[in-house]
């Protein structure tokens, strides 16, 4: 019951939320960030990281070094905290973190079956996935020729097996298939998660809410974009938005109908929480739509550590590393490319 | 001293051979000069292009944007050079150099080389540096070619992006036009 969670939450949940918080003390703060901009090469970016957590992980690797290998390093360390998380969790809590890493296990099925229809490697493929997202019989995945097979040969024994139940057909795997299909299985994924919340009930239920609808907007937003000049129908196009959020129905049913990202930006300015957003940009512009958006994500996931006694703290840590990541592959990019001018361009500083 | 307005290399003391050769190297500097300015437009062009990769992979995620999904499979170029020889020309001894390919409707000359490869390759279209001939030949025929190979054109792009997925996002599209450019 809400309210009550302050005298039973520390039982099975208490230790790691202790450890939760003591991972998001180690979250780089701008200054931080503002070091890592003033280095020239790769190898100062390395030099600088190894006096933080990512040290021992970026230590042995030989120079020179490549943009890919420092973010690979650096998610291996957001791994590992998750499974220490996760072997320490009891239920509901470990189907709570299981849920965070069907998105990464998503996206790897997709990795898979478009890598092996443009005859790529499957082991090329394999050391590309999210190691979040991976299971057992994921190599298999490269034998199906259709959606009933990947369904029926792989999928079925894995967690995404309920998402299936709205794209199986027989037709061949091919490119806007395969995307109808990554869009399809999300969709299934957070409304399924979001009900998984709704059902734990309390400040789970309130904090989780409010970021999954975000979630749930922002793909709206970015699928009525991307597909802006697609052959994808409005119908496909409405048919992948998700059934909850702030957006749903009426939101939906005008980013349906856009043409162009002023439509968009019309449509979604009719929400005060999105106005806000969009007022950053100017008219006809979207390059800067996706800062914006992560810049609002990570304003609402850092709200979740002012509350106690809820499981939101560690989707919400996930969330901001998975961040912090993102900003230091745009940081590694530019420094690499000699851009450094543009490296304010995509970093959202966090503390 | 009568001075002979007709015969300007006289007067500095040059000759004709001189001039000739002046006029050459002035002609090499331009040429070189233009080339300098197009390997400064082509690395600046290039350099936008890598950003905007890294922006779209920034945006889409390493696992949508990385280099194992690249299309290991037979596909045409997108560029390609036709080099004929115009026997109508009084120098007939000089190529003629046309680019075709499918490039973004902004850019004019590379429609025209496109509709030009689409029709009689006889009539080859001298595309050098400072030519007027170029765009003199340009009617409202091109505006009708351009919309015909917008279609065309679109399709190929969306076709070599489909690697990356069909919902791509407009950072990788503006990538995919850099390195058109």
């Amino acid at each position: 019951m809400y309210g009550f969670e302050a005298m039973t939450f520390n039982i099975h949940g208490g230790y790691l939320e202790a450890i939760v918080r003591g991972h998001r003390a180690g979250l780089f703060t701008a200054a931080d960030y503002n070091n890592l901009c003033q280095c020239e090469t790769l190898d100062d970016i390395k030099m600088h990281l190894s006096a933080t957590e990512y040290g021992p992980y970026l230590q042995n690797e030989p120079s020179p070094l490549h943009t890919t290998t420092i973010v690979e390093k650096c998610t291996l360390k957001l791994v590992d905290e998750y499974k220490h998380m996760l072997c320490q969790a009891t239920e509901p809590l470990s189907t709570f973190l299981e849920y965070i890493t069907y998105g990464h296990m998503i996206d790897n099925v997709v990795l898979i079956v478009t890598g092996t229809l443009h005859e790529r490697d499957v082991q090329e493929l394999l050391e590309k996935c999210h190691p979040l997202g991976m299971f057992d019989s994921i190599a298999t995945l490269a034998v199906a020729q259709n959606m009933r097979e990947l369904y029926r040969l792989v999928l079925v024994d894995t967690p995404l097996a309920p998402y299936f139940s709205e794209c199986i057909t027989s037709e061949d795997l091919d490119d806007m298939n395969i995307e109808i299909m990554r869009n399809t299985l999300y969709k299934a994924y957070l409304e399924d998660f979001y009900k998984f919340c709704q059902k734990l009930g309390g400040a789970t239920a309130e904090i989780m809410s409010d970021l999954l609808a975000f979630e749930a907007d922002r793909r709206a937003v970015n699928i009525t974009i991307n597909s802006i000049g697609t052959e994808l129908t409005r119908d496909d196009r409405r048919k992948l938005y998700s059934n909850f959020g702030l957006l749903y129905p009426y939101g939906h049913e005008e980013l349906a109908v856009c043409e162009d990202i002023d439509q968009v930006r019309g449509a979604m300015e009719k929400y005060p929480p999105y106005q806000s957003i969009f007022s950053k940009l100017s008219y006809g512009e979207s390059q800067m739509l996706d800062k914006a958006f992560y810049e609002e994500e990570v304003k609402r996931l850092c709200l979740a550590f002012e509350q106690q006694f809820h499981y939101g703290v560690f989707f919400a840590y996930m969330r901001l590393r998975e961040q912090e990541i993102r900003n230091l592959m745009w940081i590694s990019e530019c420094v690499a490319q000699n851009q450094k001018s543009r490296v304010h361009d995509s970093v959202v500083f966090i503390f | 001293m009568v001075v002979d307005h007709e015969t300007p290399s006289l007067e500095n003391g040059q000759t004709d051979k001189e001039v000739e050769e002046n006029a050459n190297v002035l002609q090499f500097m331009d040429s070189m000069d233009a080339y300098l300015t197009l390997i400064h437009s082509l690395s600046s062009t290039l350099r936008r292009g890598w950003l905007e990769l890294a922006s779209a992979r920034h945006s889409m995620g390493a696992s949508r944007v990385n280099t194992v999904l690249l299309d290991h499979t037979s596909h045409p170029a997108a560029t390609s050079l036709l080099v004929t020889q115009d026997e109508g020309k009084v120098d007939s001894g000089k190529p003629h150099f046309t680019l075709c390919k499918w490039a973004s409707s902004s850019n004019e000359n590379s429609l025209l080389g496109e509709k030009h490869s689409s029709q009689d390759k006889l009539h080859p279209q001298l595309r050098h540096r400072g030519s007027t001939e170029l765009y003199e030949e340009k009617t409202s025929s091109e505006n009708k070619a351009s919309r015909e190979v917008d279609d065309p054109v679109q399709k190929e792009r969306s076709k070599s992006l489909s690697m990356f997925g069909t919902l791509v996002s407009p950072k990788l599209r503006a990538a995919q036009l850099s390195f058109e450019h």
